[in-house]
């Protein structure tokens, strides 16, 4: 709870917790704005907050939905939340990335296993199939349907912030469709506020 | 049994109009494609069944051919006691739709085909002095149904006695009633087209409009659910080219059967969301066509495959030896094509390269049927799914299934390349699913109702 107060007190005083747009103001909520700020602290970046999360989620770090929570040398990042529709509901999956100081799209290993017995690797854009534009809160975002890695299945929106790379992107599974997964993903844009890291 | 002409054709089509209304969308998003009007049939219909006259454009400057907005296969079952006089009336009802009615879609296209079932139980002595033999692979030209290496362990293989494949754009045509002597096992509809005079293809439009998961993802102006066009004029076997006797495939013996051909039906669902979102449009080409084709344009849908751009068994071998992917045309071209020029038996000339078989396959929405007699054993749904009801013709069961068999890696020669058969690196492969299989056999138009029966 100090950590909360000490850092929710440190981005108000830094103006951390600014709306990633502007026409309609956004906070990161209260419980969740702690495990934010520590984020943009340890990769020295601006990272995007959500101030809504597709049902049941939500986007406290450390919380009970939270998934992978992983941090590289080169400061990229990736945090995700993740319900398991064991009961036949089906999942819910969101994932956040960051990309301090690159703007390019990143590549992603491929293995392709010929006659059983040898593998081929290469690489491919861990974001591809481009379609299409969305815009909310002051983002231009790209979207991507054909993702690799931990995106795979999801559909993916890009954009860029101050020489960095940002995507959010959630998994096509029941019981969301594409067409359900895309308006979480543009309610989801108009929601994010930018948290930045602490001086 | 008296059968009329409303009975024949009628019933099963009403059932389908009354209980698919969704299809009746078809009409409204998009107007039949520019043919002549239907007029009264000429002096001489062709001698066979399977074959119609289509028109054709240029999409991206690949001729096409424009298929048939509506289509529908009727599958039943026969409850005949006196067979003589079911051909009789079966056949009096054809010949007054042929009178009503071009033998095009702008009229109303009819192919009368029949399974294997009906030839052993009703006219099996006639089968087994008539059947045309298939001399590739020294058995009957009409074989039961298999199921393939990537078909699912539960592909049902079906045992109609009759399937009547209509092919017609304006369903309006169709307003019949009562379908008599034949027990309707299953109504299969669907569509085609639609984009090819500009705008939205017909396939994203009715996914969309049914709801279908990944409908958005599909190409605006696409053919076909999965973004190629299938129809172009290279790709498809030439008019006569799938009939029995043309490429000496298969003897017809006395020749009760020349001029007929065979046809396989099926139902193939198809994942559109892992479709788009686990390929990109590289990949997709590349699974479709073949590896190392890297030329094409991003977003083209009608990509040629003319006898220059076939691949040989040793290209499609090299191309997975170097890649671990082998392409679906590229695979199927090794048997699907003419590997030498050939000269027919009438005379034709087929240059090296040409395809064999006819494609007459269709977008559906039906899950897996738009009617099903047997609901629990078809896994009938009311909701609607992407698939594709995949009619084609082939010289025989055999060619057909050699085919088929090169789509998941077996090869003419015998190789198998060796991939998990639903793998991802199958590609397309791994989209599909086949519910349901059925060979048929299509007889010459005189002999289109109850072959055999009349010996």
């Amino acid at each position: 709870m100090r950590a909360t107060i000490v850092a929710v007190a440190a981005a108000l005083a830094f103006g951390a917790l600014a709306p990633a747009g502007g026409a309609k103001e956004q906070r990161c909520p209260k419980a969740w704005v702690s495990g934010w700020q520590q984020l943009a602290n340890k990769v020295n970046a601006p990272v995007y907050c959500p101030a809504w999360m597709p049902n049941p989620l939500d986007a406290r770090i450390g919380g009970e939905w939270q998934d992978i929570y992983s941090i590289d040398k080169d400061r990229s990042y990736l945090v995700s939340f993740l319900y398991h529709g064991d009961q036949g509901t089906g999942d819910v999956h969101v994932n956040f990335r960051g990309y301090p100081g690159q703007m390019a799209i990143p590549r992603c290993k491929t293995i392709i296993s010929v006659n059983g017995t040898k593998t081929r690797r290469g690489t491919t854009p861990c974001f591809a199939d481009a379609g299409g534009t969305r815009k909310a809160g002051g983002i231009v975002a790209t979207v991507y349907t054909v993702n690799q890695d931990a995106d795979q299945w999801h559909v993916l929106y890009a954009w860029r912030h101050d020489g960095s790379l940002y995507t959010v992107s959630e998994h096509v599974i029941r019981p969301y469709t594409y067409r359900q997964v895309v308006r979480n993903l543009d309610r989801l844009l108009a929601s994010l506020v930018l948290v930045q890291p602490a001086r | 049994m008296q059968i009329t002409r409303r009975g024949f054709l009628g019933g099963a089509v009403a059932g389908a109009l009354g209980g698919a209304g969704l299809y009746e969308l078809v009409d409204r998003l998009t107007q039949a494609p520019k043919r002549p009007l239907a007029a009264p049939p000429p002096a001489g219909l062709a001698a066979e069944q399977h074959v119609i006259d289509l028109r054709t454009v240029h999409s991206e400057g690949v001729e096409v051919i424009v298929p048939p907005l509506h289509s529908e296969v009727v599958t039943a079952k026969l409850d005949v006691a006196d067979l003589r006089r079911a051909q009789r009336d079966l056949e009096d009802a054809l010949r007054e739709l042929d009178g009503r009615f071009a033998p095009n879609p702008a009229g109303l296209a009819v192919t009368v085909a029949w399974g294997l079932p009906y030839f052993e139980r009703y006219v099996p002595a006639q089968w087994q002095a008539h059947r045309p033999h298939d001399r590739r692979a020294d058995a009957s030209a009409l074989l039961p149904p298999r199921r393939f290496p990537s078909d699912p362990h539960d592909t049902i293989l079906e045992s109609n006695d009759v399937a009547i494949f209509l092919r017609i754009d304006d369903a309006r045509k169709l307003l019949f009633d009562g379908l008599g002597f034949l027990k309707t096992t299953s109504i299969r509809r669907g569509f085609a087209g639609g984009g090819f005079e500009g705008g939205q293809g017909l396939p994203k439009q009715m996914a969309v409009a049914a709801g279908v998961p990944g409908a958005d993802l599909i190409p605006d102006g696409s053919e076909l659910f999965l973004g190629f066009t299938s129809t172009q004029k290279s790709g498809l076997g030439p008019r006569l080219i799938a009939n029995h006797e043309t490429l000496g495939y298969v003897d017809v013996r006395g020749g009760y059967f020349r001029h007929g051909t065979h046809m396989h039906l099926s139902h193939i669902a198809e994942d559109l969301e892992a479709w788009y979102l686990n390929f990109d449009f590289d990949e997709r080409v590349l699974t479709v066509f073949r590896p190392g084709m890297t030329n094409v344009r991003q977003g083209a849908q009608t990509v040629p495959q003319g006898p220059e751009h076939v691949s040989t068994e040793h290209q499609v071998k090299h191309q997975f030896r170097t890649t671990g992917r082998f392409g679906h045309s590229a695979s199927i071209q090794s048997t699907s094509r003419l590997l030498q020029d050939f000269v027919a038996t009438d005379g034709s000339v087929y240059p090296k390269g040409t395809a064999i078989p006819q494609r007459a396959d269709f977008n559906t929405l039906d899950n897996p049927f738009a009617w099903t007699a047997t609901p629990g054993r078809d896994k009938f749904k009311a909701e609607a799914a992407a698939g594709v009801h995949f009619v084609v013709f082939n010289p025989s069961s055999d060619d057909f299934a050699r085919n088929r068999l090169a789509m998941d890696g077996h090869l003419p020669d015998g190789t198998k390349l060796e991939l998990p058969p639903r793998g991802r690196a199958q590609g397309i492969n791994s989209v599909l699913t086949t519910t349901h299989r059925q060979n048929f056999l299509v007889p010459p138009r005189r002999h289109r109702s109850f072959p055999l029966a009349e010996l």
